[in-house]
């Protein structure tokens, strides 16, 4: 169990002699004696995943057992007895709901009730859209379990989200089963939406079923992101799927090394409220804010994704170099804690239904909007802004991110981690400064700014979901599968007879012969690590890569 | 041409898409046969050649029948479908409650350890007693090419070494242990280790070290390969201790002193046996002047040389040589007080040793892990004389004299030790001349001697593999999950800018973290947790679902620089497996 290995069983025949039970593996001609378990197991194996095998006997024998005798039919496996190995391909189940005509069944393994206070209102609002659009194009189910204590209260939560389907899981006393095992054999997919690492990695662990998380770029979730990610990264197989809300945040993700392929950008949706026109909306918002610059300067808007302490000082370094200017900052943190920023700035956020209520009225008065393309920085706020027709200034290191391709400029900066992000303050206002101005560059880009609504709804969204798991479905052919090697090696020191040093060495047994260390370490990691994780170990060590 | 009836193995005939086999379950085996191969086989106890021929003729052609006595002739050959031997199912039923062991030493013919005067090496001759020992509480099961009873509890039986890995379960149903001999050149004990069901093993070990660093590298391997449940057995503690230097876990080592039949090796009438021994050489100096012993094969690295250079500096004492021939030292003008006295059955041995007045034990081949003639020849009461090498002072105690060798303890391939011949030269005079002290010796030679049974050896034997089972149920199933994730720190500080990256070299590090769900889907640890662990440990936690902790712990030895520091991280990781057990 838990090895990247599939098997299939060899052709066989099975039978009792006296008290004992036997199968007789007729490709190899082996007979191999099993006890009562295993030969159960084998009236299963192969046509039963082992979820089903397990669930099957485990009112006759011991749960320990079931999965000890499938152990060692497996160990069998590895040293060509009775099971071979087979391509992770074939091993999937043929009931594919692509060719079934049927809407996928979607497991959406979420603690809503605290994440949503963990998160900010923003990005609850995004989840929520989505699982609704979500909904209309595949089967949504979440777990819960009938021990759980604010089952009542998870309930009154799915209310909101109207068609996900509840499977109340009766959990016995002596279950001690993770969450994980119930989902072995219902689904499709699995759709990860949480961010803070609690039990949703372990679903990882389950075979043969992809998984596309996705990763909010939240400005709430500044700190764990850093965290979360690299180690998402490790608990990735060929066929599982991070989808990110921004392209930046894929150029982030490439930087650092993850695999190819297995980084989709998805942006969420936006939403677009009729048009007040923007004369009208300047004065309110001057109105709300109290604060008539910005109804009578031109207003920037600057959707900030930065680490604080640097927000605030580029936020003021601007504002003083442009008094000229009404600068509107969108960001969470700094709305509470920045609490004197210069005279020309205002600093929102939208923390319940009311504040995001108005934020249309602010955007509608934008006739810019800046911001840095990195991780922190929430994509649909952007979109949002600039779809009342406010071209963009993006800074980045990177070139005009393509989601706002047609509708404004870039200024280049250094550096992009999550930290260490900088931008020279005398081009970002040469570019503010000019971009202000009317042209006929910026009515074009006004114009692909007002189009932005049409290319980010969440139908669309949601159905780019769906097609990700459709992709899997098809791709898992080209899954190269590893194949454990045909001899077993062995860790051991070696005396060298002409140096007379001891030193660690591998031995291959078969070929009888010493080998290096490093490729049986890929070996053994292979067994049960995905490339990623080998990668990262062997980066630790300075090794050469021997995985790939 | 079979000749029928013949006994069959354990057999089951079936049919499957429309072929037959008969599963051979003694050789774990199927063999696809034809229908008239399995109408034979039906009547092959029963009927002879002309009954079965007679019976079937009827149903088929004759070709085909003799085709098929030819098909089967050829099965038998390879050892499959018809017994071999006698029928040991009803030979071993009368005793069938005893404790078996199985015993495993391809390459030497069974029946030499039970006909002693074949055997002249000694560690096959230990070998022997020690069985003929065991035989007192278990039933030993020989892994030969036929069934047949071949003493009192001892039998040969048709498992082939090459079987154990598809015949374990029914060799862990049958067996009490597997009993072993470590041989350098060995292959086919290796990838057993990796069927835990077969039962504990117990490996021998008679040469630690030499033969070109063979035998240590060999050694290294089973120590790594060996499951937390195998041992090996050496007569002296000088192996563990020797190990010890070597590998963290010493325990894996045993000592297993051999014994000596102390009613053949006893004390006689000295001067009636210095007398018989030189009537048969036709030297009467036995009788005249002090003798000096050496009762090896006559080789350099037995010490034969030393034994030379002993002889030339001490004239006046007599220096017999019993062994099988002599060697390359025929061609040598020899000095005149060196006598070879000939090779000598067993029986005769104690004769021998008795016409010594001290004996002088040379050995420098670094597989002396006992020394078994010093043993002989302290039953007899002969004072000995031992370099300070190896396993073969702790035999001798307070019994005999230890005399100087420079040993090279570095060097453990090829020549390991060099007994000074000025020192052995200065102990045996002080010996010869000394009389009261030769006497002491030779008494607490004796009564040393007696301490070291065979019946001690036989019972350590039951009580490792006792040992052994005890340690199997200690063995806790690592079902953890761990993943390899890059450091956030680290992925950040790589992310800045390029000239930073110039100056630190791009480094990433890695850690480990621990599920707390395992392979079985069990909350192993605590609630809603991961835990984060060093990348070494976590690189141990998985090695260690398809390797050893010894295999571990080479590793480890290869990635750890501080050896306090590896062993921690592998104590750590193994409590950790036994705690989420």
């Amino acid at each position: 169990m838990g090895t990247n290995t599939s098997y299939r069983l060899n052709r066989h025949y099975r039978f009792e002699k006296g008290s004992r039970k036997y199968v007789a593996d007729i490709d190899t001609n082996d007979i191999i004696q099993v006890n009562d378990v295993e030969w159960e197991i084998l009236d299963r194996y192969g046509t039963q995943t082992k979820h089903q095998i397990v669930e099957g006997l485990k009112e006759k024998y011991k749960i320990a057992s079931i999965f000890d005798g499938i152990e060692r039919l497996e160990r069998l496996g590895q040293q060509g007895l009775l099971l071979s190995p087979i391509d992770e391909a074939t091993a999937q189940t043929t009931d594919n709901w692509n060719q079934m005509d049927r809407k996928p069944k979607l497991l959406v393994p979420f603690h809503f009730a605290k994440e949503k206070t963990l998160l900010d209102y923003t990005t609850n609002l995004n989840r929520y859209q989505l699982l609704t659009s979500l909904a209309q194009f595949a089967d949504l189910e979440t777990l819960t379990f009938s021990e759980t204590e604010d089952y009542n209260h998870e309930q009154e939560i799915f209310k909101d989200f109207g068609d996900i389907r509840i499977r109340i899981i009766e959990t016995e006393e002596s279950n001690t089963f993770s969450t994980p095992w119930y989902v072995t054999d219902e689904y499709d997919g699995i759709l990860l939406l949480s961010q803070f690492l609690t039990d949703d990695p372990l679903y990882y662990r389950v075979p043969n079923i992809p998984i596309v998380h996705c990763i909010e770029g939240g400005q709430k979730l500044q700190g764990s992101l850093l965290e979360i990610l690299p180690t998402l990264c490790a608990f990735q197989r060929a066929n599982d799927t991070l989808a990110v809300k921004a392209s930046w945040m894929k150029k982030w993700l490439d930087e650092l090394g993850v695999r190819e392929g297995s980084v989709h950008v998805i942006p969420d949706g936006i939403n677009v409220v009729k048009s007040i026109g923007k004369s009208l909306a300047k004065q309110h918002t001057a109105a709300l804010f109290d604060k008539p610059i910005l109804a009578q300067q031109p207003v920037v808007g600057l959707i900030s994704g930065f680490e604080p302490n640097y927000g605030a000082k580029l936020i003021s370094e601007f504002a003083y170099a442009n008094p000229h200017l009404a600068i509107f900052v969108y960001d969470p943190f700094l709305a509470v804690h920045y609490t004197n920023p210069p005279n020309n700035v205002v600093i929102y956020s939208a923390d319940d239904e009311e504040t995001h209520s108005v934020l249309p009225i602010f955007f509608q008065a934008l006739d810019l909007v800046c911001f840095p393309a990195i991780p922190r920085t929430p994509l649909s706020l952007v979109l949002e802004a600039m779809a009342y027709g406010a071209p963009c200034v993006a800074m980045t290191k990177y070139g005009l991110p393509p989601e706002v391709e047609g509708a404004g400029a870039v200024v280049k900066s250094e550096g992009h981690g999550f930290g260490n992000f900088r931008v020279p303050i005398s081009e970002l206002s040469d570019t503010v400064n000019q971009w202000l101005k009317p042209s006929p560059v910026r009515t074009e880009c006004e114009n692909v700014a007002r189009s932005l609504a049409q290319k980010f709804n969440w139908e669309k969204i949601a159905q780019e979901i769906v097609q990700l798991f459709k992709v899997v479905y098809q791709q898992k052919v080209n899954v190269p599968t590893t194949k454990s090697a045909l001899f077993p090696s062995i860790f051991c020191r070696r005396y060298d007879l002409g140096t007379g040093i001891i030193a660690s060495s591998v031995y291959r047994v078969g070929p009888n012969r010493y080998e290096h260390l490093e490729t049986a370490l890929v070996e053994m990691l292979a067994e049960r690590h995905t490339s990623t994780e080998i990668n990262a170990v062997f980066k630790h060590f300075r090794w050469e890569t021997f995985a790939s | 041409m079979l000749d029928f009836p013949k006994t069959l193995h354990q057999l089951h005939l079936f049919e499957e898409d429309d072929v037959f086999y008969a599963a051979d379950l003694d050789k774990a085996r199927v063999v696809e046969i034809s229908a008239v191969m399995v109408d034979i086989l039906k009547l092959a106890e029963t009927q002879t050649n002309e009954g079965i021929v007679q019976t079937l003729k009827t149903a088929y052609i004759e070709d085909d029948i003799s085709e098929a006595f030819e098909r089967l002739e050829e099965l038998d050959k390879e050892g499959l479908l018809f017994n071999r031997g006698e029928n040991l199912t009803e030979t071993l039923a009368l005793e069938s409650d005893r404790r078996k062991l199985l015993v495993a030493i391809p390459g030497i013919s069974v029946d030499s350890f039970f006909d002693i005067e074949t055997l002249y090496a000694g560690t096959n001759m230990a070998l022997s007693y020690m069985f003929q020992h065991l035989t007192e509480y278990v039933d030993l099961h020989f892994a030969g090419n036929r069934n047949r009873k071949l003493a009192d509890n001892v039998y040969e039986v048709d498992i082939s070494v090459s079987d154990f890995d598809r015949l374990s379960r029914s060799i862990s149903e049958t067996y009490f242990g597997i009993l072993t001999l470590h041989r350098d050149h060995e292959t086919w004990l290796l990838p057993l280790y990796q069927y835990t069901e077969l039962p504990p093993m117990l490996v021998q070990c008679h040469a630690p070290r030499g033969h070109g660093g063979k035998a240590i590298n060999s050694m290294l391997r089973h120590y790594a390969a060996m499951r937390d449940f195998d041992a090996f057995t050496a007569p002296s503690d000088y192996v563990r201790e020797f190990y010890a230097n070597y590998v963290w876990d010493a325990s894996f080592f045993n000592t297993l002193p051999n014994g000596v039949d102390s009613a053949l090796f006893c004390p006689m009438d000295k001067v009636k046996a210095k007398k018989e021994l030189a009537e048969e050489v036709r030297d009467d100096r036995i009788m005249t002047l002090p003798t000096v012993g050496y009762l090896s094969r006559v080789q350099s690295e037995k010490g034969a040389s030393v034994y030379l250079k002993l002889a030339e500096l001490n004239p006046h004492l007599l220096f017999l040589i019993a062994g099988p021939h002599f060697g390359r030292y025929q061609s040598r003008e020899l000095p005149d007080n060196l006598v070879y006295a000939g090779f000598h059955p067993r029986e005769k041995l104690p004769l021998v040793y008795n016409a010594f007045d001290v004996y002088c034990f040379l050995s420098m081949s670094g597989e002396e892990t006992f020394g078994l003639t010093v043993l002989e020849a302290m039953a007899c009461g002969v004072p000995p004389i031992v370099p300070n090498f190896d396993g073969v002072p702790s035999v001798v105690g307070d019994a005999g004299l230890i005399a100087d060798a420079d040993n090279f303890d570095h060097d453990i391939g090829t020549l390991v030790s060099y007994p000074s011949p000025v020192d052995f030269s200065d102990k045996i005079n002080l010996l010869l001349n000394d009389d009261s002290m030769r006497q002491t010796l030779s008494q607490k030679a004796r009564e040393r001697a007696l301490s070291f049974t065979w019946d001690k050896t036989a019972r350590r034997i039951i009580q490792f593999f006792e040992d052994l089972h005890q340690k199997r149920q200690l063995v806790s199933p690592n079902t953890l999950i761990n993943v390899f994730a890059l450091n956030p720190i680290d992925v950040e500080s790589a992310l800045i800018g390029e000239e930073l990256v110039d100056q630190a070299p791009h480094r990433l590090r890695c850690k480990s973290i621990v599920l707390s769900m395992n392979e079985h889907y069990e909350r192993c640890l605590m609630r809603d947790t991961m835990y984060p662990q060093r990348i070494e440990e976590g690189l141990v936690l998985s090695l260690l679902k398809n390797h050893t902790v010894r295999e571990a712990e080479a590793f480890l030895t290869a990635i750890v620089e501080d050896e306090t520091q590896a062993k921690a991280i592998l104590q750590r990781v193994q409590t950790l497996i036994h705690a989420t057990a």
